[in-house]
């Protein structure tokens, strides 16, 4: 019945979207991580994947932008299928993304400045420096960190990693960014600024988000759309308020962060904790 | 058993797919960098880093084995009252095999670990994936400039270890042994041809290429965590290093093919 439900939602969304999978089925080896999925991305939007670690949350975001190749099924953006395209042709469709990845991704040999400037320099011929260290200043003023240029990733912190490389993500003036646990690692402050800063992208440039997280209070504050993966399958799928009220127990014990019956009987199975054995006679916690 | 053989020997024509694809396309993306101004700084870089700075090392590997050389033929030519002909021994040795094969070695273990720890360092943590999520090819952007600078520069380090490996020669041989300094180098002078030092600088461009796209390729495809980034270093250092002994003995036979066909038409004419 979940299943239906989640297949007419879908069927509703597909006239606005922009990313589309097709029957995407994606094995390593002999381990199916996504089974037969099929998903519409809408134009504009925010849409939340969350879903238990190792559910397939970020092989999902990896075939969007077709870092990874499905083993079976299609992706298409726009109306142009291109998981079947060859990498050169693929470099110009990825111009149209961008993607803030887990741990940043910056490059190390390049300080902030050139990290940003990276996909500018790369697409562009310059000719005028001054223009660029001024679009560099204005994506950095976007993110809080204008005055940050010379700094090299090993001397900023997590939550200015991540906020510079969503700098670099926007560098391009991406359709379509995709965030991989965008708050993950942060303290509260830290990531409801990066929130707002996925808010704020939507609402004044109008780009569509793909957010992957299993940050409840970050789904429901940005999430227009909410998706749950789990074993591989898309298990719920609509609004705040439809996942919110989702009779499905594996939707409801995630939302809630509740541990599961099968998990604590494991817990009971393993016993007490054994006492230290080889502790010196002398020692005293 | 049989069935674990079978395993190890797909996967290792597999590996050898995947490398060959590797090298097709770092050869096909580095013709059509060639054009492509931005590629020229990148190269330039790495030619400091991999070509530059391996400079000091290996002209003390060259000037070690001339040295070395002298010291070890010279009881043996003496028995034979041929010690003036020690020249030819050591310059043609170091020349055509010593000084490519040390210096191509030495490039490996300073430069080809270097390599495969910086782009496996890369790889795990999604840089090479943020590189084509830009819509950049990774391998024109880190693997051609890396591939590009290794094959130029190598044959410059080949005679920076050739010259100082005839230096260390001559000094073990005329100041330390006491050989006459005219008689030195006239055996040598005469000894030694013009296509034995050519040989052994094409060779420079064969070795700089192999241990360049092994290194990178390793550093691409290394396994996950600090140990898989370790473990592709060791793995690229030995594949570069069985690489070389085989591209040397395969080009020693090809050169011998043709000095024999060839050269001594060119001298006639």
């Amino acid at each position: 019945m979940v299943e239906n439900k989640v297949n007419n939602s879908m069927s509703e969304k597909t006239s606005n979207g922009l990313i589309t999978l097709k029957n995407l089925t994606k094995k390593f080896g002999n381990n199916v991580v996504l089974d037969n999925i099929s998903l519409t991305i809408e134009k504009g939007k925010t849409t939340v994947v969350i879903g238990p670690s190792g559910c397939g949350k970020t092989v999902l975001i990896k075939h969007l932008i077709v870092l990874l190749r499905p083993s079976a099924g299609e992706v298409y953006f726009g109306k142009q299928r291109i998981d079947n395209l060859p990498e050169h042709e693929l470099d110009k469709i990825r111009t149209h993304y961008g993607f803030l990845f887990q741990g940043g991704a910056l490059f190390d040999s390049l300080n902030v400045a050139g990290n940003i400037m990276f996909p500018i320099t790369q697409h562009r011929s310059v000719t005028n420096w001054d223009e660029i260290d001024g679009l560099v200043k204005m994506k950095l003023a976007l993110v809080g960190l204008d005055g940050f240029q010379h700094y090299y990733p090993a001397k900023l912190s997590g939550g200015q990693k991540k906020r510079v490389a969503l700098a670099r993500a926007i560098a391009l003036n991406p359709e379509v960014v995709l965030y991989d646990e965008p708050t993950t690692g942060l303290d509260p402050i830290r990531a409801d600024i990066i929130n707002e800063l996925i808010l704020k992208l939507q609402r004044e440039l109008g780009i569509t988000s793909v957010v992957v997280t299993h940050d409840m209070t970050s789904a429901y504050k940005i999430g227009d759309r909410i998706i749950m993966l789990d074993n591989g399958k898309i298990i719920a799928d609509g609004d705040g308020e439809h996942i919110h009220s989702n009779p499905h127990p594996v939707v409801q014990q995630f939302i809630k962060g509740q541990v599961g019956e099968d998990d604590l009987a494991a817990l009971r199975m393993s016993g007490t904790i054994p006492q230290p054995q080889f502790l010196p006679e002398d020692f005293k916690p | 058993m049989i069935e674990a053989l079978g395993s190890k020997t797909i996967k290792g024509v597999s590996n050898l797919g995947r490398f060959s694809r590797f090298v097709g396309d770092t050869a096909v993306t580095s013709f059509w960098s060639c054009i492509r101004s931005r590629t020229y700084p990148l190269i330039w870089v790495q030619m400091n880093s991999i070509g530059v700075q391996s400079a000091p090392i290996v002209m003390i590997t060259g000037a070690f084995v001339g040295m070395i050389l002298a010291i070890q033929a010279f009881n043996q030519l003496e028995a034979m009252g041929l010690e003036e002909h020690l020249g030819v021994l050591i310059n043609v040795s170091v020349v055509s095999e010593f000084g490519p094969v040390l210096a191509a070695v030495m490039l490996a273990g300073r430069v080809g670990g270097a390599l495969t720890a910086e782009l496996g360092t890369m790889k795990v943590t999604e840089q090479i994936d943020a590189v084509k999520s830009m819509g950049t090819d990774p391998i024109e952007y880190l693997v051609v400039p890396r591939v590009m600078a290794c094959l130029l520069l190598m044959p410059f380090l080949i005679i920076y270890a050739d010259l100082l490996g005839v230096l260390g020669g001559y000094f073990v041989s005329v100041i330390h042994l006491g050989i006459n300094s005219r008689a030195y180098w006239s055996f040598s002078a005469n000894g030694v041809e013009l296509w034995d030092v050519m040989v052994g600088i094409v060779k420079g461009f064969f070795f700089g290429g192999a241990i360049a796209s092994i290194s990178c390729y390793k550093g691409f495809h290394c396994r996950e965590g600090a140990q898989g980034v370790g473990q592709a270093c060791t793995e690229a250092f030995v594949a570069s290093f069985i690489s070389i002994l085989a591209l040397d003995l395969a080009l020693a036979l090809i050169f011998k093919g043709i000095y024999y066909s060839f050269w001594p038409v060119s001298v006639m004419l």
